[in-house]
């Protein structure tokens, strides 16, 4: 950007650096908005969605902003269909104030934040960086502490998981009933290890140390549908039903 | 919206279960499906379906009921469905034969035979869950009412004298004397430790901060034991009526359910129990017309295993990282938010009811002189007949395997059975009469753990076995402590060696003093306990595990390197089944003639091994896999029947 324009982008708007004229566009947009920290940072989200749509580019960024316009450009990657930036920032707006309704049916509470990141999983598959932020946001919890919990606990995902979730049963009852041997086929017709992603993003496969159906080894779980006394050969037919 | 009876005094739960039990017509046909997690991934549901669509094909909509039961334990024959008045058990059954079972059991009277219970040495069939030998020996004092009430309606619980034990607690026992009786009961923590229950309501009652915590762990779930599951689905109530029971006698305020993210069914099922118990006044604030209040919530745990233990659990409910801490206070004293908190096993709470109605002398009588009461065990494994046992303390491991359990599995050869999940350790043959309580375990070098019971059979390797409960630790240690993180590390490294027939002369001498060390310096019982598995093994296998190191052989053929597949010439009819089948293209031949493996290409996945119909496919260990055989030799067909 040359100096001759960075002068005349003088007016500030929630973190934006934009023009007389641009300004008064986006006021009109901010009728709603000025209710705290979160829903201004929310707000100005959407001016940013806005702004890219009024066909204008290259806004100087706040730091919080520029962090939620990569964001963007990744969940615009993601759902190729998408090429407008403004369309995709809306879509992360939406996809944040799903968080907010979550963190309102714990009432904000701080010690039920692994209820809330269950809740948010449910939603998404997986903890995207953007909701985690989020969740510190509102909670105000440290970030640190936040990745503290989903990276320890085993059912948090900080990566993508494909459309179908197998969950492998590695209890003792299982093992002794051969799962090992379930657990190499499984690997082998999908072509993943335990904890990773197919590359058509269909298929995820985690083990879990117990479902707690024991009497019924080798079990496994896919999308939460059981699946119990499994023989070696009777992967592949599972597995095709969800293809 | 509903209006909801809220129970203001005892003399009103009294008129409320007279009126929902004059409501019942105990002649009027009933269904009750089980629909715990077990029957469920059996198809119970699709049999629920199928059961409300015949009835209403056949018009029978209104002079039937269908009830969703909890778990009976004999998971194995599920999806059970019982048919009362008659209270005859089917089996096994599927939605093919609902309208069989409508048409003739509900409608004619008549007993479906193919969908009884056959025992299998007698091949005479049972109607009644009773006679079945897998419940003869039993006695349920906590899983009994599983079968008879809908989880999800807290009438049923009720109309089967539920919350009767919470109203003589409530108007005529004072704190110190409900202490008191569960004392003179000797119950102990169905958890695993076996701590004194009573003790540990004392210290909590005694500290002198507040607020109290009462807690209610459902996640001590040791891979292999699933009873808190079951209990939780089927029974919720009586865990919450003990659960207020020891809020009164403890003087607490308020009071968690810590369910593990496993069990997504039993989360479901507490939480409407507790939003009905508040809707009928026996949680929240002046419980069933009395001074106590209490408000229950319920926590989802995330996935690791370290939260079952205490201190760990407590800061799980936090919102933190479920991490022990060192216990030089008690959680009894110092919990939750540092402040006195009570937490028992599902199960213990679940006792509790059951005591104050009988009386301790009862209670005492059962089991042994210093365990007193049942035990629910998840006999799993090897074992013929698999599933949910609650049996008195005190009962032998061989009548525990062979009468109840039925024995092993195929006519194989017991070998050990582990109890007490990854803290526990393996139990060989000869002590198999060793009567089940918490001391008798620890004697033999185990514990009683959390009910789990796995049945080992001659096809289980014990050094493979305890390198799984070294591996499945090694991930679920929380890294907090080293002797526990970089113990079981080492462990695992060297037990991968010696199964992968890398192991050297000293490897055990350096895994004893491994685990010594864990045994002496870890922060928690998961660190102490985890050397259990691995010492068992050690001590009664020795043999085995000198086996793998001096001949590399696994005399159960589990161990991937130290085995070979190999195809029996004489046996191998060349159907092509596991040539086409071989993933790794490894099995050479053609049809009519006998096939190969090609040990250099073959990748021991057991494939051609479980397809073989003619058991040609046999796995070698510890001798040199014989030379293929002359090309194009031709099967020797085996003579066809009737020939």
């Amino acid at each position: 950007m040359d100096r001759k324009e960075g002068k005349r982008l003088k007016s500030h708007f929630v973190g934006l650096r934009v023009s007389e004229e641009q300004k008064s566009a986006l006021s009109k947009l901010q009728k709603a908005s000025g209710l705290g920290k979160t829903h201004l940072l929310l707000k100005g989200l959407e001016m940013l969605g806005e702004y890219y749509s009024l066909g204008l580019d290259q806004p100087h960024l706040s730091l919080a902003l520029k962090e939620l316009e990569v964001e963007a450009l990744r969940h615009a990657e993601a759902i190729k269909q998408i090429s407008q930036k403004g369309l995709a920032i809306k879509l992360i707006v939406q996809e944040l104030r799903g968080i907010d309704a979550i963190v309102e049916k714990y009432k904000g509470d701080k010690s039920q934040l692994i209820h809330i990141l269950l809740d948010v999983q449910k939603k998404n598959r997986w903890l995207p960086k953007l909701a985690l932020m989020w969740v510190s946001e509102k909670l105000e919890i440290p970030l640190a502490q936040v990745y503290t919990i989903a990276s320890f606990y085993k059912a948090f995902s900080l990566v993508p998981r494909g459309e179908h979730l197998i969950r492998l049963c590695m209890g003792t009852s299982c093992k002794v009933r051969g799962v090992p041997i379930i657990l190499d086929r499984v690997q082998s017709l999908l072509g993943v290890k335990r904890g990773e992603t197919t590359p058509d993003g269909m298929f995820t496969l985690e083990s879990v140390n117990c479902l707690g159906c024991c009497a019924l080894g080798p079990m496994m779980t896919v999308d939460g549908e059981y699946y119990g006394d499994l023989k070696p050969l009777d992967v592949k037919k599972i597995l095709s039903r969800y293809k | 919206m509903k209006t909801f009876n809220r129970i203001s005094s005892p003399e009103y739960l009294e008129k409320l279960r007279q009126e929902i039990k004059a409501k019942r017509e105990p002649r009027k046909p009933s269904v009750s499906i089980c629909v715990s997690t077990g029957c469920i991934a059996l198809g119970a549901r699709r049999v629920t379906k199928a059961f409300m669509d015949e009835l209403e094909k056949q018009g029978l909509k209104d002079k039937v009921e269908i009830k969703e039961t909890g778990c009976l334990g004999f998971c194995e024959q599920g999806p059970r469905v019982t048919i009362y008045p008659e209270e005859i058990c089917y089996l096994k059954v599927k939605p093919e034969d609902v309208p069989e079972i409508v048409s003739k059991t509900i409608l004619e009277k008549q007993v479906v035979e193919r969908l009884l219970y056959k025992d299998h040495t007698t091949n005479r069939s049972m109607q009644k869950l009773e006679d079945i030998p897998f419940y003869k020996y039993q006695l349920r004092l906590l899983l009994e009412n599983n079968a008879k009430i809908d989880p999800k309606n807290i009438e049923d619980y009720i109309a089967l004298g539920g919350y009767s034990a919470l109203a003589k607690v409530l108007f005529k026992m004072a704190p110190k004397q409900v202490i008191e009786e569960i004392k003179k009961a000797n119950l102990r923590g169905r958890g695993g430790g076996g701590f004194p229950t009573a003790l540990k309501w004392e210290t909590t009652q005694n500290a002198p901060e507040e607020p109290k915590y009462v807690i209610v762990n459902c996640d001590a779930g040791d891979p292999g034991a699933f009873m808190d599951r079951s209990l939780m689905e089927g029974n919720p109530h009586s865990v919450l009526e003990g659960l207020i029971i020891g809020a009164y006698a403890i003087g607490a305020r308020e009071g968690y359910v810590y369910v593990r993210e496993e069990y997504p069914v039993a989360a479901e099922t507490i939480t409407l129990a507790i939003r009905q118990a508040e809707d009928y006044g026996l949680l929240g604030d002046n419980i069933m017309g009395s001074s106590l209040n209490l408000r229950v919530k319920v926590q989802r745990g995330a996935g690791a295993f370290v939260s079952g233990e205490s201190s760990a659990l407590m800061t799980s409910i936090e919102g933190k990282v479920g991490e022990p801490r060192p216990k030089y206070v008690h959680t009894a004293v110092k919990g939750i938010w540092n402040k006195p908190s009570c937490l028992n096993n599902v199960k213990t709470w679940a006792c509790v009811p059951v005591i104050i109605l009988r009386g301790a002398d009862w209670f005492r009588n059962i089991g042994t002189k210093d365990s007193s009461g049942t035990m629910i065990f998840s006999l799993v494994g090897k074992v013929m007949n698999t599933g949910l046992v609650e049996v008195p303390m005190g009962i032998t491991l061989r009548d525990l395997i062979f009468k109840v359990g039925g024995g092993i599995r195929h006519d194989k050869k017991f070998k050990a059975v582990q109890t007490g999940g990854p803290s526990g350790g393996f139990i060989p043959e000869q002590y198999l009469d060793t009567p089940v309580d918490f001391e008798e375990l620890v004697k033999v070098g185990s514990m009683m753990g959390s009910g789990g019971m796995v049945v080992m059979d001659e096809d289980t390797c014990m050094v493979d076995s305890a390198r799984y409960f070294v591996d499945f630790l090694l991930e679920e240690s929380c890294g907090k402590c080293a002797p526990c993180r970089e113990g079981l590390k080492e462990l695992s490294r060297t037990l991968s060696d010696i199964c992968e027939g890398k192991g050297k002369d000293e490897d055990i001498q350096s895994i004893m003093d491994i685990c010594e060390v864990m045994k002496e310096a870890s922060l928690c019982a998961l660190g102490r306990t985890a050397v259990n598995p691995v010492f068992t093994s050690l001590k009664y296998f020795r043999e085995e595990w000198e086996q793998h190191i001096k001949e590399k052989k696994c005399q159960a053929k589990v161990c991937k390197a130290l085995i070979n597949y190999y195809i029996d010439p004489q046996m191998c009819q060349a159907c092509m089944l596991c040539l086409r089948e071989c993933p790794a293209e490894a099995i050479q031949g053609s049809k009519g003639q006998v096939h190969w493996i090609d040990q250099e290409e073959c990748i021991k996945c057991a494939t051609c091994f479980e397809l073989c119909n003619f058991h040609a496919v046999k796995k070698l260990s510890g001798e040199p896999v014989p030379p293929p055989p002359p090309k194009g030799m031709n099967p020797i067909r085996k003579p066809k029947r009737g020939n």
